[in-house]
């Protein structure tokens, strides 16, 4: 036990430096292009608050199970947006879900200058709205589909006590602060591909 | 469960983290930032700043002025919602304001000011708002920057596609975001799928004195009416008004609501229905809402009750109203300064779209409808579309434009704003805002003229930007120097509300006309008190009427005696000062009332009941002059029918 | 007719312009009035020189003691006699065209004229020096005596935090530009005496 929580924490404080670092390389960035920059490029999700539930990001960021995740949401420069005042629904795809994915496509999605193909690939994972895997099951039985942030429409199904969302497992929902974590482990791809 | 309790403990320990090594970094690069951006929307000490800015205060009911770039604020005027510091809804002058067909309503929620024009350029005389719970429209003069009038709009709920003005302030609109039985009447909810109404109603302003009154109203099927926009130039004689919940859901809208792909922008050919009208065509109905006026010579309000509104059936007048289809619940309408574009932020859509004037004229010309809804038709998504802003951002609201062939979005879920380029939709640049804005302002940025210099960024949400001040924490909007390529952000002021939406307007269409003070020559009040002679105090029964004066530093009468318990005294005040900025106020112990606050040439009245004997005291309440503290005096109050003379006096005399 | 008696004429009737302008401004300024509020002082009257500005000196004077600027004053009803007089013997003297009234209506306006500014100045005393014993606010000079707010008869001056500006206004500019004329139509005469 002792050493799963000291794993955790080492984990934790990498994260928070890489946080830190991809804070100052974007203010790099906008500095060049504008000399009046963004003084807080991370808008909303470096607010400072340990008092209150923990949001979509900071869960997110929490998990060893989701360092792809977070790392690509960062390289996405989209943070804010999990922390926004939601109610949002987050699938979150696990470390090993992005391993099933061909070799190679996480490091290229990474590459700056892929950010907007990132962007969109994440974004596909957010739902505007609260949906656990109760709410999902409700989907499924009204026969609605759920509109995800990029304009996909997504079925919901339920086999037993299993519910699918485009075919992918919930595994879990975690509630937080400004909307629903529902861990997948698969990475949520547009219908047609 | 053990898996969400791992994530749980390792959130908590990671977010403590982060927050010590990343406040440095944000704190330097606050500092990098330093000398321009101040001098930029510094306004030096005596200084006057270059625009107003009229910013609503949501939840708060109210309106405050503020100066631009500056961001300091000068005046909140009361309009919704009572005010104690300026008595009103207290005094018995501006009671009547806040009647309505409910009685007398305290608060309300105060959502989009728009500044008359004339053809299509800010003319500086008047600011519209509307009350979004208990449907109203109010207007603000800008000589005495006061609440002038309010008109209830019946047959609607939720009043807040409101309250913009056409090119030549010949309407000022109102809309439906929910809809309702129309008449009202006792009906299950759940039958609510074609029955509720949404109804749209027009109200003429009167060009000379701004005075408004509700031409129509048109019964549109119950769809939510969400914003909306009139055309400008090109478009002039059209309104567009986006809608939501085209499923006519009636429960948990934020699913049941969110089902159709597309929903539609109503456009409606506002000058072809007034012919109609005019040619009387519609259907007079019985109903009841409330009409008050404030006068500037009698320094009262006046409540009248109207029965009666013309409806038009859309059915009737075939060729005015058309469905533009607006893909996932489009929030924000907005006309760009052309009138070509109409611009539909559908809030759930990742993209914005841009539908063509033009085009939609030529698809009703050739009958090209895709359908109808209601009898109303329904044009071709393609057919009207003018381009499309691909991903700019997520949640989409509102869109402001600066004249130079650009236009603004807010995107709430994004918390940014984005720059685009109309005609060839790219996006040219996004600035965050802390954080999730909702509206933006531009001075004329919804007029054919915009002042494109600043734009103003209203947040919902502010969390660590300032000191905070417990669970509740200031409200605040965001400055951006528009002028440039990129847009640059200035400077983060706070506000009083919620800041929902702005007006703003260059300082020198507004200033000269603001008034000094009201001439006591002119003043109508029935119980104004002209000079120090005429002072006195009358009986009728249990009631006695003051007639008082206020000038530095003194009250006359001051020494009132003959007061009996139970008496319940009007104590009918006029502030006789000529000068510029030299209100009184007055208030007495308990009075169960708030102060007045006396502009120069004003009256105003104020009830204090009489409940026990002795002798108590009154004073002006606003700092006034050199011996304000002086300016005092005593009522007596003696037993019931004592035989103590009604007497009155000033210095014995 | 003769160009002296024109200009002697002329200047005579100069002097009714102090029925139609004032004659003298009296004009404070303090940083509490962004506008600075005056007094015209007319012939037969005190005026405001923005609306209700005498109202508001005399809420101001009031602290200190002092009278309120009177609406009727004797003067009001002697200047109009006196001006209207003078004009009219002076247009008689033009017509009658002879050098030495010229030079003695001059000497008699001039007189007439130290006598006005005398009457001025002494209200302006009595004004400023006779205050209300009751006075809220009572000032002192560095001797412990009873500050006065004198204005000025002509020029500025500083009372406490205002400026006080007594200066002649367009009535006034016009009478001396009569008497003047009523000098120049004297040496005219003289040359038009001398060349025939």
């Amino acid at each position: 036990m002792k050493t799963t929580i000291y794993s955790l924490f080492v984990a934790g404080v990498l994260l928070i430096f890489s946080a830190c670092t991809s804070s100052e390389t974007q203010e790099g960035d906008t500095e060049s292009s504008n000399a009046t920059a963004d003084n807080t490029p991370l808008g909303q999700a470096s607010v400072v608050d340990n008092e209150s539930d923990p949001n979509i990001l900071q869960v997110a960021i929490g998990s060893p199970d989701h360092t792809t995740l977070v790392a690509a949401v960062q390289a996405a420069k989209i943070e804010h947006i999990l922390v926004n005042a939601g109610p949002l629904t987050v699938f979150a795809p696990t470390n090993a879900a992005f391993d099933k994915l061909p070799e190679g496509t996480v490091d290229t999605l990474l590459k700056p200058e892929n950010v907007g193909d990132l962007a969109t690939i994440l974004t596909r994972h957010a739902a505007p709205g609260s949906y656990n895997i109760e709410a999902l099951k409700k989907e499924a039985r009204k026969g609605r589909k759920l509109y995800m942030a990029t304009g996909d429409y997504f079925e919901v199904t339920v086999d037993g006590d299993d519910v699918f969302v485009n075919g992918v497992k919930v595994l879990a929902s975690i509630q937080t602060a400004n909307g629903i974590v529902n861990v997948v482990d698969e990475v949520l791809l547009p219908k047609s591909e | 469960m053990k898996l969400t309790k791992y994530l749980f403990a390792a959130a908590l320990a990671g977010v403590a983290l982060s927050f010590t090594s990343c406040d440095n970094a944000k704190k330097e690069s606050k500092g990098a930032l330093g000398g321009n951006l101040a001098e930029r929307s510094f306004v030096a000490p005596g200084e006057h700043d270059e625009f107003y800015g009229f910013i609503s205060g949501g939840f708060s009911g109210q309106l405050s002025v503020i100066g631009l770039p500056s961001g300091r604020i000068f005046k909140v005027i009361p309009v919704f919602s009572v005010d104690g510091e300026k008595a009103y809804g207290f005094n018995e002058e501006t009671k009547p304001m806040l009647n309505t067909s409910y009685g007398f309503i305290p608060w309300d929620d105060s959502h989009h000011p728009d500044i008359s024009q004339t053809n299509g350029v800010l003319d500086g005389r008047w600011v519209f708002i509307n009350a979004n719970n208990t449907p109203r429209i109010a207007r603000i003069s800008l000589e005495t920057f006061e609440t002038v009038e309010i008109i209830e709009i019946p047959n609607s709920a939720g009043n807040h596609s409101s309250s913009y003005v056409t090119d030549n302030t010949e309407y000022v609109i109102a809309g439906t975001r929910f809809g309702v039985p129309v008449p009202q009447r006792d009906m299950p909810i759940n039958e609510y799928k074609g029955n509720f109404k949404g109804a749209l109603s027009f109200l003429k302003v009167d060009p000379e004195t701004g005075q408004m009154d509700l031409s129509f109203q048109i019964m549109m099927p119950g769809f939510n009416y969400d914003k909306a926009h009139p055309g400008r130039g090109k478009s002039h004689g059209w309104f567009f008004y986006t809608t939501y919940n085209t499923e006519e859901a009636h429960t948990l809208l934020e699913v049941n609501a969110s089902q159709n792909d597309k929903d539609y922008i109503a456009a409606i050919n506002w000058k072809k229905i007034e012919e109609f009208v005019a040619n009387g065509g519609g259907t007079k109905m019985k109903t009841k809402y409330a009409h008050n006026i404030y006068s500037d010579e009698t320094h009262m309000a006046t409540s009248t009750m109207k029965t009666e509104v013309l409806t038009v059936d859309p059915k009737d007048v075939p060729g005015a109203i058309y469905f533009l289809p607006t893909p996932k619940s489009p929030h924000g309408c907005d006309v760009d300064p052309s009138g070509e574009y109409i611009v539909g932020s559908g809030k759930l859509s990742a993209n914005l779209t841009v539908h063509s004037f033009t085009k939609m004229l030529d698809a009703i010309e050739n009958e090209k409808f895709a359908g109808d809804a209601y009898g109303i038709p329904i044009l071709n998504f393609e057919d009207i579309l003018a381009g499309t802003v691909v991903q700019p951002g997520l949640g989409p609201l509102h869109t402001e434009f600066d004249g130079k062939g650009n236009a603004y979005t807010t995107f709430f879920i994004s918390s940014e704003v984005v720059k685009w380029k109309l005609g060839t939709w790219e996006v040219i640049d996004r600035k965050p805002t802390y954080y999730s804005v909702g509206h933006l302002m531009i001075p004329g940025g919804n007029s054919q003229k915009p002042f494109g210099k600043y734009l103003v960024a209203m947040n919902k949400i502010t969390k660590d930007r300032y000191l905070p001040t417990g669970p509740e924490v200031t409200q605040s909007a965001q400055l951006y120097d528009i002028t440039g390529e990129k847009m640059e952000l200035l400077l983060d002021f706070p506000t009083v509300g919620e800041p929902h939406y702005a007006a703003g307007i260059p300082a020198d269409l507004v200033a000269p006309h603001s008034k000094k003070y009201f001439k006591l020559e002119d003043n109508k009040h029935p119980y104004a008190t002209l000079s120090e002679k005429d002072a006195k105090v009358v009986r009728d029964g249990n009631t006695v009427h003051i007639y008082m004066t206020m000038i530095r530093s003194h009250f006359a009468p001051d020494n009132i005696e003959g007061i009996q318990e139970g008496d319940r005294v009007y104590f009918h005040v006029t502030n006789l000062e000529q000068d510029y900025d030299v209100p009184h106020g007055i208030s007495m112990i308990g009075a169960q009332t708030s102060e007045l606050l006396i502009m120069p040439g004003q009256t105003e009245t104020f009830v204090w009941e009489a409940k026990n004997q002795g002798v108590w005291p009154f004073y002006c309440t606003d700092f006034c002059s050199a011996l304000h503290q002086e300016m005092q005096g005593y009522v007596r109050v003696s037993p019931k029918g004592s035989d103590v003379p009604l007497k009155w006096s000033l210095d014995d005399e | 007719m003769k160009k002296s008696k024109i200009i002697m004429v002329l200047g005579a009737f100069l002097l009714l312009s102090l029925f139609v302008f004032p004659l003298w401004n009296i004009t404070l300024e303090a940083p509490q009035y962004p506008e600075p509020i005056g007094m015209d002082i007319w012939i037969n009257k005190i005026a405001d020189h923005n609306p209700n500005d005498i109202q508001n000196i005399n809420l101001m004077n009031h602290y200190v003691g002092m009278k309120e600027i009177p609406e009727h004053m004797p003067e009001f009803d002697i200047f109009p006699i006196v001006i209207g007089a003078m004009s009219l013997i002076g247009m008689i003297i033009g017509l009658i065209g002879k050098k030495s009234l010229y030079i003695t209506w001059f000497v008699v306006m001039s007189i007439l004229g130290t006598a006005g500014m005398y009457d001025f100045y002494a209200w302006e005393y009595e004004y400023g020096h006779n205050l209300n014993p009751k006075a809220a606010i009572k000032f002192t000079d560095e001797n412990g005596n009873p500050l006065a707010y004198q204005p000025p008869l002509i020029g500025n001056k500083t009372i406490l935090n205002f400026k006080a500006k007594s200066w002649p206004m367009t009535g006034a500019y016009l009478m001396f530009i009569g008497m003047g004329l009523s000098v120049v139509a004297f040496y005219v005469d003289k040359k038009e005496e001398a060349n025939s």
